[in-house]
């Protein structure tokens, strides 16, 4: 399927906070067997990410500064409504304050800051 | 008589050399050359819900676990199971599951095992009581286990627990079904229904197999078959409509498993 370059911002910046959402999610369960070793089929919002950003210009270097506060501001805003609905549904044990961190770490390794 | 021998490497042809000094197999007379076989695996294997299976497929097991039981001395079964075991040739690869409480050389064994067979092999190696819990928390585990051919028979007892925060972390992943709907194949869309349908049937304390599992995809999405998803031919609008709906119901049960204290 071809997109417009907005529209695969738009996708990267889902595929991204969910994977900033499952990590947060990981850290707040306090066991250590939740990996599914047998789920091979199961495509990550991670790798599709990294797909996305392979067709977002400029491809390997940072992205322009417009682009980046965009970017950002709309995966903290998704990752924080997103956990926010579990923590208004009884959900404890979410870290907020590892959201700004862990969406600057995701975005350095995707290159785009 | 016979005489162990190793092949070699020629520059135009490779051979194999045996001893001068030998009783028999003189100059010039014929001999049969085959591959040594250490153990032959001759064993029937235990077959779980199958009630067909090609006998290519029997003949492709047979030497799954002949190779593995040869390379791997201390394991308590070897299971092969998923799309394989289905009716037909359509499958990418055949998943292997050895229990095993040791740590295996896996890169080695796939690569006997695929250069045996020519076909993808995805190897997973689990201590019994890693499968056990699996087992008892994850609806995943369930499917694996109820289609199944295995070397030994097996009884896993297990206790369905709801660890309904797992469950969350494994139902986010189908949530990239609604977004990257255009661009996921019809295998990758099946995975992260099937997901979705799994948690909602083991929520409900409900078996969960594969049958079951497209039963019930069918009926909640209003399909002909599941081949409608497997080959990409769902109507988008209409299908995540209900997609959103079912996912919603099930996260919302989820939710209220967590703010209950589990």
């Amino acid at each position: 399927m071809v997109h417009n370059r907005n529209k695969l911002i738009d996708l990267f910046v889902g595929n991204i906070s969910n994977s900033i959402v499952h990590k947060i999610l990981e850290k707040a369960i306090d066991t250590e067997e939740i990996g599914r070793r047998y789920d091979k089929e199961a495509i990550t919002s991670r790798e599709i990410a990294r797909k996305y950003r392979g067709k977002i210009n400029p491809i390997g270097t940072r992205l322009p500064e417009k682009d980046i506060e965009y970017i950002r501001n709309k995966i903290v805003n998704k990752v924080r409504a997103e956990l926010g609905l579990r923590i208004s549904k009884g959900y404890r044990n979410i870290d907020l304050d590892l959201i700004e961190g862990l969406v600057d770490d995701t975005l350095k390794n995707m290159k785009v800051i | 008589m016979e005489i162990i021998g190793k092949v070699s490497k020629g520059s135009r042809m490779d051979q194999i050399y045996i001893p001068r000094n030998r009783i028999g197999l003189d100059i010039g007379s014929y001999a049969v050359v085959r591959p040594l076989e250490v153990k032959r695996f001759d064993e029937k294997p235990y077959f779980y819900n199958i009630k067909f299976i090609e006998p290519l497929k029997l003949g492709i097991v047979g030497e799954i676990m002949g190779a593995i039981n040869r390379m791997v001395e201390d394991y308590e079964n070897i299971i092969v199971t998923g799309s394989f075991l289905d009716k037909g040739f359509n499958f990418n690869d055949i998943d292997v599951i050895v229990v095993s409480e040791k740590k295996l050389d896996k890169r080695k064994i796939i690569r006997e095992i695929e250069n045996k067979i020519k076909i993808e092999i995805h190897f997973i190696v689990l201590s019994s009581r890693a499968l056990i819990k699996g087992l008892s928390i994850d609806p995943l585990y369930q499917m694996m286990l109820s289609k199944c051919v295995s070397k030994k028979r097996f009884v896993y007892r297990f206790k369905p627990k709801m660890s309904y925060k797992i469950l969350d972390l494994h139902l986010l992943k189908s949530k990239l079904l609604i977004d990257n709907f255009d661009d996921l194949n019809g295998n990758e869309k099946y995975s992260l229904i099937r997901n979705v349908v799994a948690i909602s049937l083991f929520l409900k304390y409900k078996k969960v197999n594969k049958e079951r599992v497209d039963k019930e995809i069918i009926k909640i999405f209003n399909l002909k078959s599941i081949s409608e998803i497997k080959e990409n031919m769902l109507d988008k609008g209409l299908f995540l409509k209900k997609y959103r709906v079912e996912y919603r119901r099930v996260f919302n049960k989820l939710m209220k498993g967590i703010r209950n204290g589990t």
